[in-house]
Parts: C-alpha cells; structure tokens; sequence
C-alpha cells in the first residue's frame, strides 16, 4: 500500500482501519499522523453532529395500541409524547443541577484540548511534565504510564495540571483538581466519553476516557500515582 | 426469534427500543432537513410507521438501520408533499435553528455550519458513519451505493472540511 491509498483509506474511514492500514501506518510516521488528525476531526466532527436534543425529542415512544374518540393517531401520540416529556424534565431538573456542573466543566475543557484524543507512544516532554508538576503542587509515580501530554490549564479561575495517559484503553485524560471536593465520587458518561471525578488530597482528580474503557482500573492506578506530598 | 415485535410483550420491547433510538433519528432527521421543527415531524411520521409494521422487522440488530429508512423516506416523502421554500444557509445557521447558533464553542459552531454547507451527497454519508455508527457497508445498502462510491464520498466530505476548517482559520487570522 502506498501513501495515497493509504489515506483514501484513512480519510474515508478512519474509525476502522484494517491490518494494511495500520501496517503502512506503523512505518510511515507521516501517514501515522494523518490518520490521527483524521481521527481528531472525526472527534470534532460527531461534537458537531451531536446537536441537542430537546426532552420531547428524547421523550419516550408511546404505543398508540388504542385510538382515542376525537383524537387521530398523530394527535394523542404528541399528547402522550408531550405528558411524558414533562415527566422526563422534572427528572432532568432533579438529576441535572450542580452535581454534574463539575463534570460538564471538565468535558467542555477537553474540547478545547484535542492533543487528549492522541494516541501515542511518544512521551510528553520531561521539562515540561514537570513543570507542569510543580505548578500543581505534586508529583507523578512512574507507575501512571506513559503521559504523552501535561499542559497547565485555567480551569474555574485556577491552574490545574491536564495529563493524558496512555492506557490499552487509549487515551485517558487527568486532571488534578485541588480546589474541588466533591462530597462522593461522581461519574458520568456523554458524547462517547465516560468519566469518574474522585476526591482525592485536598481536592479531586478527574479521569476521562473512551466509554468503553476500564475507568475503575485506570482511576485506582492514577490516584495511587499521584502524590500530593509536594505541597 | 422470527417476529420478535409481536403481541404485547413485543409492544413493550418496540416502544422500549424506539425510546432508545428517538434521540438519534432526531439527529438523523435534523441533519437530513437541517431543520429542527421538520426533524421532528419527520421522527414523529416514521415512528408511526414502523409501529404499524414493527411486525415486519424480524431481527432486533436490524432495527437501527430500518428506522433509518424509514426516516430518509419519511424525510423524502414529506419533501414531495410540501415544497419547502430555500433558505439560505446563513438564515439556517443563525436563526431558523438557534440550536445552531447556540453550539458550545466557536469550533463547534464552525465545524457545525461547514457540515450544514456539504452538498447532500457528502453529508449524509458522513453522518451516517459518524454519528449513527453505520459500517461504510451499511452505508452502501441505505444509500442504494457501491461500497466504493461510499468510501469515496465519506473521503471527500471530510477533505472538504478540512479545507473549509482551514480557510475559516486563516480568515480569522487575517
């Protein structure tokens, strides 16, 4: 496979790629890195798509077993549809709110940082990383992984670090907060992400990854790596 | 299982999963129109469809890409009965579709009015894949296209936004 037929490949279905894809990929470094920015536009690309939808839209379907006298199929399953809508935004009302503020704020973070979404076996920069470190007031066991990214990032008026690990589930993305506490542990899930936003120190740590990842297993690594002692 | 919709306990089982589906074939449905009004008569039309022949569909994998069909041919259909009037796609990134306006961030946004822009042809496909999770054979079949056709018109919507993404860049920096 040359370079062009590769990123046909690629360009055309970058979420799938077969065995000669990913063969040409692992010894052209050129061809590696477009199929990774492919893959970060595809990212940004289901963002865009993902417009929101509204309870109604999201309302439960009503079976429209019986005809009700007066009202036509149409009619008395937008009643239905209306009725459970107002159900599913009072849940919504109970079940959004502050609890996951703190979970939304750090999506909406990652979006603005699309190096979280690389996969990649070159380590982050060591001067940087540690650097990084030091603004946040700890330290990182080696045990973490490979931090292909460090960045310190304004977060909620604070500087926090932002890492990006790499695990066999892909990239995951830390961020260590010292200035949240949440009361428990939270988690999430949305746009294909999951989550978990643990206490941990005098704060919290964040953990972000594909929804598919082993959430439980990276989180425990990366809060015993994290050492706060630094303060 | 051969009907698995059928009786009540398959009335149950459709409804349930329809409720699953009903966020993303609005989506469908609103990329399709780039409409979020139309999206939603197009959604209500074609889950009154399938539910009057949900016993026709005999496996339960095969739902996703059959509700799919029947909203490109809800959404075709109700294109045949009224003839929208265009509209500009300015008018419809700013204010026929505030959602559109309102995206979270300005790449978002960007991102969201280049995808509004594709011609038909591209765009479809391409969320198709993306957002509904259709294997490029998949496509090829609710598409009534060659696997080949597919592969070429998922490549070229996403070099279009690229070029697109990196123009709107260079603007901004001029």
């Amino acid at each position: 496979m040359d370079c062009l037929e590769f990123r046909r490949l690629a360009g055309a279905d970058p979420q799938h790629p077969d065995a000669a894809v990913l063969e040409h990929a692992a010894g052209c470094p050129r061809c590696a890195g477009y199929l990774r920015r492919t893959l970060e536009l595809d990212r940004r690309i289901l963002a865009a798509l993902s417009v929101p939808v509204s309870p109604q839209d999201a309302g439960r379907v009503a079976a429209p077993a019986a005809p009700i006298p007066g009202l036509d199929r149409r009619r008395w399953y937008a009643l239905a549809a209306s009725i459970v809508a107002g159900v599913l935004v009072g849940s919504l009302l109970w079940l959004g709110g502050p609890r996951n503020s703190l979970a939304q704020d750090v999506l909406a973070h990652m979006d603005h940082e699309p190096e979280a979404f690389v996969v990649t076996a070159v380590p982050a920069d060591p001067a940087v990383l540690g650097r990084v470190l030091e603004r946040g007031g700890i330290r990182l066991r080696p045990e973490v992984g490979t931090v292909s990214y460090a960045n310190s990032c304004r977060f909620r008026g604070r500087t926090v670090p932002h890492l990006v690990v790499q695990t066999d589930g892909g990239p995951v993305t830390v961020m260590v907060l010292r200035n949240e506490r949440p009361d428990t542990a939270v988690a999430f899930a949305e746009h294909g992400f999951s989550g978990t936003i643990v206490p941990a120190g005098p704060g919290s740590i964040a953990v972000v990854g594909a929804a598919d990842a082993d959430l439980a297993r990276i989180t425990e690594r990366v809060l015993a790596a994290v050492d706060w002692s630094q303060e | 299982m051969n009907a698995p919709f059928t009786g009540k306990h398959g009335e149950s089982a459709f409804a349930r999963l329809c409720d699953e589906l009903r966020p993303d074939l609005f989506r469908f449905a609103f990329w399709l129109a780039r409409d979020r009004q139309v999206a939603e008569d197009v959604v209500q039309e074609s889950l009154l469809r399938a539910w009057r022949s949900r016993e026709s569909l005999t496996e339960i994998g095969a739902a996703k890409p059959w509700l799919l069909t029947i909203v490109r041919r809800e959404h075709a259909r109700l294109y045949e009965r009224k003839r929208f009037e265009t509209v500009p796609v300015d008018d419809l990134v700013g204010s026929e579709s505030p959602e559109l306006a309102a995206a979270e961030d300005q790449q978002v946004l960007d991102l969201r009015r280049a995808i509004i822009e594709l011609e038909d042809d591209y765009r479809e496909p391409l969320v198709l894949q993306v957002l509904m999770g259709l294997s490029t054979d998949e496509i090829a079949t609710q598409l009534g296209l060659t696997q080949a056709a597919v592969l070429t018109r998922l490549f070229r919507a996403r070099q279009k936004l690229r070029k697109r993404l990196v123009v709107g860049a260079n603007d901004e920096g001029d």
